[in-house]
């Protein structure tokens, strides 16, 4: 490097030699003394701003113009102004391609980013020298020769000693549930007895509880998977596609009814809706004196009279005469029992029927609970605070019904019904979605780097 | 008096119930795993009789469980797993925030799981129980066999429900045990890929019963296979695998999954832990009976050679399915009936003949035309197939041919008793079935409808022949002259005749006979109690009523076809 540098300088120190840079003047500032016995006031104090500004000179040449231009030849440099050259044919070429050079000119921002210094770049003295080739070759030759011996390194046998490396799959992963290869046995055969004693495993809570009878019966006695009516078929019999489009019909109704229920429940009244008359007279209220107040004004006085009458004592002679009466009340009504008790025996049929017909009333009571009972062992129950929603009828309209498979749509999902299925059969309760719920509104804050844009 | 004031709520049903979030906080689990954990031990709500005591007082609605319920699961040793986890997802949680990779990898490998085995062998003691809930466990696997890998949920589960799901109807295939084609079955292997995923369904709660089906139709499927002498996990026959290796096997899936695809092509037979040429035939222990038993006995018997036949219903057919049908629904049932099946290289893996094919008896097509038809084959639409199964015997091919109008596709599962509204297609078809050929009206019908009216003539003609096996022949050979000119058969049916010995002295005596019954019958009504008689009315009233509605529906029926007829007529005019 040094060699380059003093041969620029000297270059420079040519007369002919012409810099890109008008030099400064040296003279501008007043000089100032410092001694020069010490190596750092050297570097400090010295000033080499003349040779910097030479060699940037110097490099920006070799960037812009390929190397020194005072070593250039004049006719590299310079041409005979001639005029301007005849070009004719030129500017009908590119109207022709005016629309694919205007395609094919390359963008300015690629053009700014193209790498235009002249300087060729350094070579890589890497791509043809390997770094420790001649050790590495003896290595490779070494080993070789022991190869073909069979003599087999220390090295080699430790890495060969190694335990292999883990298997690639975890085995959290092959221990999981839903390991696609996961093994099965029979696990209905005659497997080990338990050999323990059944004392300590109860003790140390690994013997099982038994499972209650009661748990495995079904909550509902629906069956799995239920089948659709023949009507569903993709090419069904005329009547039973009638037969289900009318049940679909049923349903549809039904759903309408409730809406219309609802709708006809918060329709306001007529009487209740403000007309002129009413806005008025509610305007006027208290104002006009009416001739009604007058009848209201009598009737209090009346009830005040009524409602404050002295208690007086009983006489005597009253009181004895109401013994009395009670007395002749209580004999008449037990006479009255005695006889209608001797009447009866008279009556005995009608009394008979009269039982008869309570029987049967409590045995057809009976029956109907108990079929109701039956029926509801079918029912989704309410489990929780949802109800069961059936799912739609999946049923096709007359002008819907495929002639062929390969036309059919499907209807619906399996996956619904699968999950409507089980919650029919009262295996879980049915759920909705737990709605997102915002505790605390949400504070709108103006972000630094939003607001310099804006 | 005296004694203390009983208080509410402290016996009874107050104390036999208990709420969900009590539940939940004795069992120290957040909501999502006590949800998990009573899916996985069949402990499902109560709704007590009466609520307001249960609750307290209180009428709002609430979930109760049965306390006993809660306290069995005390016991599970389950729960401890759950609540492991909830630690190793806080330290997971923690090792994240705290950006220690390799701490993270070590939790990760660490991740505590758990085996539903001991539940399965709790929950279905036997082997009977668990096949008495194996329609739920197939219908999960299935749906969930044929979700998107979209990450609702795990990847793994849908293969081993898909996994699963193979190996069921390869052992459906392998014991031929399939009776009838249900619709449901269909749907859930056929529409699957259509659909969205609907929002309102809790896929949580459903990837927890699907987790403990999977075990419990693993553990069934194993010994299924063991029952059949079948290898688990199945493999396929060796000359089998060596006739399904294609030769661009590379393009159409990765190695490891190529296997379960060929598997789940449902074209190739299993391998058999013990080598067998076939099953041999088992024959029914025969028992020494009297009287009655011996009737049931044949009747029995009698059931079971039918079985037999419907077992081997397509047994020597060669099917091949075109691309536009449902492949694997066909596939398993053709299969499961004995037939062979092939399909277009493009369709899957694992077909075992071409197009090409000269022995294929029959191809299935679900197109309205044909360009390239080969001759000693038929063309069939797929409806064939499931209505042969239902009716258990080879239906006539004429009414499903390519472009003909299908007769309705009747529900397997409806039964008719007697005195209800039969379908004339189902009257058709439990003709054919008794091995009647259809009646007169039947020909009428099909002539209406008929396009070449010469031909019909010549038909006719041909009818008032005597020889009725005569002119039988001489139909199949129009019929096959027909074929060859690739055009659709015209339907032909014979009108049945009245046989001579019918009508002779034997027929007198018939009714002879009939006539004393009916008296008999008389004099025992007229014998009866008052009590009985009255039933005896009730039910001949019901009997009536429901021959009267099946009447009225009938003529209804015929009312409407006479209008499709003449509307019909009117379009071809």
């Amino acid at each position: 490097m040094a060699s380059v540098k003093r041969l620029k300088r000297v270059a420079a120190s040519q007369p002919g030699f012409i810099g890109f840079k008008q030099s400064e003047d040296l003279n501008s500032g007043r000089r100032k003394r410092v001694n020069k016995n010490k190596k750092k006031n050297w570097n400090k104090h010295s000033d080499i701003q003349d040779v910097e500004e030479f060699l940037d000179d110097v490099r920006l040449q070799e960037r812009a113009a390929g190397g020194l231009i005072s070593e250039r030849t004049d006719e590299s440099l310079f041409f005979w102004d001639i005029g301007e050259p005849k070009r004719k044919i030129q500017p009908e070429v590119q109207q022709d391609h005016k629309g694919k050079k205007s395609k094919s000119r390359p963008l300015r921002i690629d053009l700014i980013l193209q790498h235009d210094s002249l300087v060729p770049p350094p070579k890589d003295i890497l791509a043809h020298q390997q770094p420790n080739a001649k050790k590495l070759r003896r290595i490779a030759e070494k080993a070789a020769k022991l190869a073909s011996l069979g003599v087999v390194t220390r090295r080699q046998k430790r890495l060969l000693n190694r335990r292999p490396a883990r298997a690639t799959v975890p085995k959290a992963e092959t221990d999981a549930n839903n390991f696609p290869e996961r093994p099965f046995y029979d696990l209905w055969g005659e497997g080990a007895k338990e050999t323990a004693d059944p004392y300590f495993l109860e003790q140390t809570g690994k013997k099982l509880v038994k499972r209650p009878e009661k748990l495995n019966a079904k909550p509902s006695v629906l069956p799995a998977v239920e089948i659709i009516a023949p009507g569903g078929s993709y090419n069904p019999d005329f009547f039973s596609h009638q037969a289900l489009l009318l049940e679909a019909h049923e349903v549809e109704v039904k759903k309408e009814k409730a809406v219309l229920r609802v709708e006809r429940q918060l329709a306001v009244n007529r009487e209740d809706i403000a007309t002129e008359e009413t806005v008025f007279q509610e305007q006027v209220e208290g104002l006009v004196e009416e001739d009604d107040e007058e009848y209201e004004s009598e009737e209090p006085g009346g009830v005040s009279t009524r409602g404050s009458l002295p208690q007086e004592k009983k006489t005597e002679k009253e009181r004895k005469r109401e013994r009395a009466d009670k007395l002749k009340l209580q004999k008449k009504q037990a006479a009255q029992v005695f006889t209608s008790r001797k009447q009866q025996l008279f009556q005995l049929r009608s009394i008979q029927a009269a039982l008869k017909k309570d029987e049967q009333q409590t045995a057809e009571r009976v029956t109907q609970r108990k079929a109701k009972q039956e029926a509801e062992k079918s029912m989704p129950r309410r489990l929780g605070r949802l109800k069961f929603q059936a799912q739609d009828l999946e049923v096709q309209l007359s002008d819907e019904i495929p002639g062929s498979l390969r036309t059919l749509k499907p209807e619906g999902s399996v996956l619904k019904d699968r999950f409507k299925s089980m919650q029919k059969r009262n295996m879980i309760e049915p759920r909705e979605r737990a709605k997102f719920k915002r505790r605390h509104k949400l504070k709108y804050v103006e972000k630094r780097a939003f607001k310099e844009i804006t | 008096m005296g004694g203390l004031q009983k208080k509410k709520y402290e016996r009874g049903s107050a104390t036999n119930y208990i709420t969900r979030n009590k539940a939940r906080k004795k069992l120290q689990l957040s909501l999502a795993d006590f949800r998990r954990l009573c899916i996985l031990k069949g402990i499902y709500p109560h709704e007590p009789k009466h609520k307001k005591k249960v609750n307290k007082g209180s009428t709002a609605p609430r979930t109760f469980y049965l306390l006993k319920d809660i306290r069995f699961l005390l016991h599970e040793p389950i729960v401890r797993k759950f609540r492991e986890y909830k630690v190793f997802v806080r330290k997971l949680r923690k090792a994240y925030g705290k950006a220690e990779w390799t701490g993270v990898e070590r939790l990760r490998d660490n991740k505590p799981g758990y085996k539903l085995d001991h539940i399965i062998k709790e929950r279905y003691p036997t082997f009977v129980d668990a096949l008495r809930d194996i329609d739920d466990a197939l219908s999960m696997c299935f749906l969930f066999s044929t979700f998107a890998r979209t990450g609702k949920c795990h990847v793994q589960t849908i293969t081993l429900c898909r996994r699963l799901s193979v190996e069921w109807m390869n052992y459906i295939i392998a014991s031929r045990s399939l009776k009838k084609v249900g619709r449901a079955r269909l749907q859930g292997a056929e529409c699957p890929f259509q659909w969205a995923h609907p929002t309102d369904v809790d896929y949580r709660v459903m990837a927890t019963f699907t987790e403990m089906y999977t075990t419990l139709l693993g553990f069934v499927n194993f010994r299924l296979y063991q029952t059949l002498n079948l290898v688990y996990p199945p493999k396929l026959d060796s000359k089998a695998e060596s006739e399904l290796k294609a030769e661009h096997e590379a393009d159409y899936a990765m190695d490891s999954e190529s296997y379960l695809e060929k598997l789940s092509a449902l074209s190739a037979s299993l391998a058999r832990v013990v080598a067998t040429a076939e099953e041999e035939e088992n024959q029914m222990d025969q028992f020494p009976t009297e009287g009655e038993d011996q009737e049931n006995l044949e009747a029995r018997e009698k059931e079971q050679k039918e079985q037999e036949a419907h077992k081997r219903l397509f047994e020597g057919l060669k099917f091949f399915l075109n691309r536009e049908v449902p492949r694997e629904s066909l596939a398993f049932i053709l299969r499961c009936f004995g037939a062979e099946v092939s399909w277009d290289q493009s369709l899957c893996i694992g077909g075992t003949y071409d197009v090409t094919d000269e022995s294929i008896t029959h191809q299935i097509v679900d197109r309205p035309n044909m360009d390239k038809q080969y001759i000693n084959r038929y063309y069939i639409q797929p409806q064939w197939v499931f209505d042969t199964v239902n009716a258990k015997m080879l239906l006539p091919v004429e009414d499903y041919f390519i472009g003909v109008t299908l007769p309705p596709h009747l529900s397997p599962f409806v039964e008719e008793k007697d005195g209800d509204y039969v379908p004339p297609e189902k009257l058709k078809l439990m003709a054919l079935q008794r091995g009647e050929k259809p009646g007169q009206d039947d020909e009428e019908d099909d002539d209406d409808d008929d396009d070449d009216d010469e031909e019909e003539e010549e038909e006719e003609d041909d009818d008032d022949g005597d020889d009725d096996e005569l002119t039988e022949e001489r139909n199949l050979k129009k019929m096959e002259n027909q074929r060859a000119q690739g055009k659709t058969l015209a339907v032909k049916v014979t009108p049945g005749k009245v046989r001579p010995w019918e009508t002779g002295s034997v027929g007198n005596r018939v009714r002879l006979e009939q006539e004393e019954k009916a008296e008999e019958k008389r004099l025992a009504i007229m014998m009866m109690k008052k009590k009985e008689k009255y039933l005896y009315d009730k039910i001949m009233f019901g009997k009536k009523r429901t021959v009267r509605e099946a009447n009225k529906l009938t003529a209804k029926r015929k009312a409407h076809e006479d209008a499709s007829k003449a509307e019909k007529k009117a379009k071809k005019q």
